[in-house]
């Protein structure tokens, strides 16, 4: 069981994710809506596991991942991209985000990489 | 897709009743298996890899079939063999209209010929038509010579087939400078082209696509079903996107937008591609290499 923190600028992806995690035993200690909020809540909240947006408004999810690992390097970052995002997961590799969920989610999938990552 | 083009041309043209077609659709669906259903059934393909090519369209634009042959699960011939067993759609659509007395054969024929005449089709375009294939059927329906508009509306068709309304269909698709649209959902693309898309709707219409994409009930068109149908365009555009980067063009997704209110776009011959989805009609927009304004 992880705590989980995540972060999506979409309303919708974050009830369907929420509802995921939750139902496969994780807690969701927090939701923010950008990647600034994201970076405030991580500090605050210190999640087990952040789920990190790619495209938002105000800091995008790729900046959000270079501030947390520079907070702390060994924090567990899963970004979440739509399909044709393949450049910037890329670059999400280098500033060392630990793995991805791919839009529109797989409940399956999201269940083994959280499960992964909070073990 | 064809039956219900064809089925609501005739309801339009007073040769049977809404009731009637309905009737006739609702029977298709307890005939009609899916390919993945009958793979499994004739022992080609275990459940977990039915499964697993499932889960794989909706983030690839293509065909089970397809998935199922890359993957190794299934041969060409196996693939041709089993849609032959699925049947063809539309011939169901015909003989359940003839078997529930709804129209005979001579009366089926003679409005095929004048829903021809009226949309100017070839014989070969029909041909298209009643093969029950989605790529050359929807391509009939959208402007030519438009690449890259084309190749979206093919996507955002087949994806809307997909994950939110199998019986899903399109009318032609039209160019024009201005549109009003109750609310919109849109995202724009940047890179190598400026994209703008997105999705129009009147009244309730954008529900269509809000609750069976969100697995949730809207009361009305409010910014949470507008996020639910944006989030939907951003994964249309993430496989368009896919799809450009396989031949070097790089695009990029920004954060959708959402207008809850009445809207006027404006811009330089923007493509509306009517879809009816869920028995409401939604109008996606497109436009490529221009910008749109809305006001």
């Amino acid at each position: 069981m992880a705590n989980v923190l995540i972060v999506d600028d979409s309303r919708t992806s974050r009830k369907i994710l929420r509802g995921i995690l939750e139902e496969s035993g994780h807690v969701v200690i927090d939701e923010a809506v950008n990647g600034q909020e994201g970076v405030q809540k991580f500090q605050s909240c210190k999640p087990d596991v952040v789920t990190m947006d790619i495209t938002m408004p105000v800091l995008d999810g790729m900046e959000a991942l270079k501030m947390i690992k520079a907070l702390k390097p060994e924090a567990k970052v899963i970004m979440v991209t739509a399909a044709g995002q393949k450049n910037k997961m890329i670059d999400c590799i280098k500033l060392g985000a630990d793995d991805f969920l791919t839009k529109p989610f797989d409940k399956a999938e999201i269940v083994a990489v959280v499960a992964k990552l909070a073990n | 897709m064809f039956d219900q083009i064809f089925g609501n041309y005739l309801v339009h043209a007073g040769r049977i009743s809404k009731e009637q077609l309905t009737e006739v659709i609702e029977y298709e669906k307890t005939v009609r298996v899916k390919l993945g259903l009958i793979a499994v059934a004739e022992k080609l393909m275990t459940k977990a890899q039915s499964d697993e090519v499932n889960k794989l369209q909706a983030i690839m634009d293509k065909r089970f079939g397809d998935i199922a042959v890359e993957k190794g699960y299934l041969t060409e011939e196996q693939v041709s063999q089993l849609l032959k067993k699925q049947g063809n759609i539309y011939m169901v659509f015909v003989q359940t209209l003839i078997d529930k007395g709804f129209m005979t054969l001579e009366q089926v024929d003679e409005a095929l010929n004048a829903y021809q005449e009226e949309q100017g089709f070839t014989h070969s375009d029909m041909d298209d038509l009643v093969s029950g294939d989605i790529e050359r059927t929807v391509r009939l329906f959208l402007p030519a010579n438009e690449e890259l508009n084309d190749r979206l509306c093919g996507i955002a068709v087949r994806t809307l087939l997909r994950i939110i309304d199998s019986s899903a269909y399109v009318s032609k698709a039209y160019f024009v400078d201005e549109l009003s649209a109750d609310n919109f959902a849109m995202q724009a693309l940047e890179g190598d082209h400026r994209i703008i898309s997105g999705f129009a709707g009147s009244g309730d219409s954008l529900l269509s696509i809000a609750v069976p994409f969100a697995e949730e009930e809207f009361e009305r068109v409010d910014l949470d079903a507008l996020d639910a149908v944006g989030e939907f365009t951003n994964c249309i555009n993430g496989l368009f996107a896919t799809d450009l980067s396989s031949e070097g063009i790089d695009i990029d997704m920004v954060p959708p937008e959402f207008y809850e209110n009445p809207v006027v776009l404006k811009g330089k011959q923007f493509c509306v591609f009517p879809i009816t989805v869920g028995g409401s009609v939604v109008n996606f927009i497109l436009s490529v290499d221009a910008d749109i304004s809305i006001n």
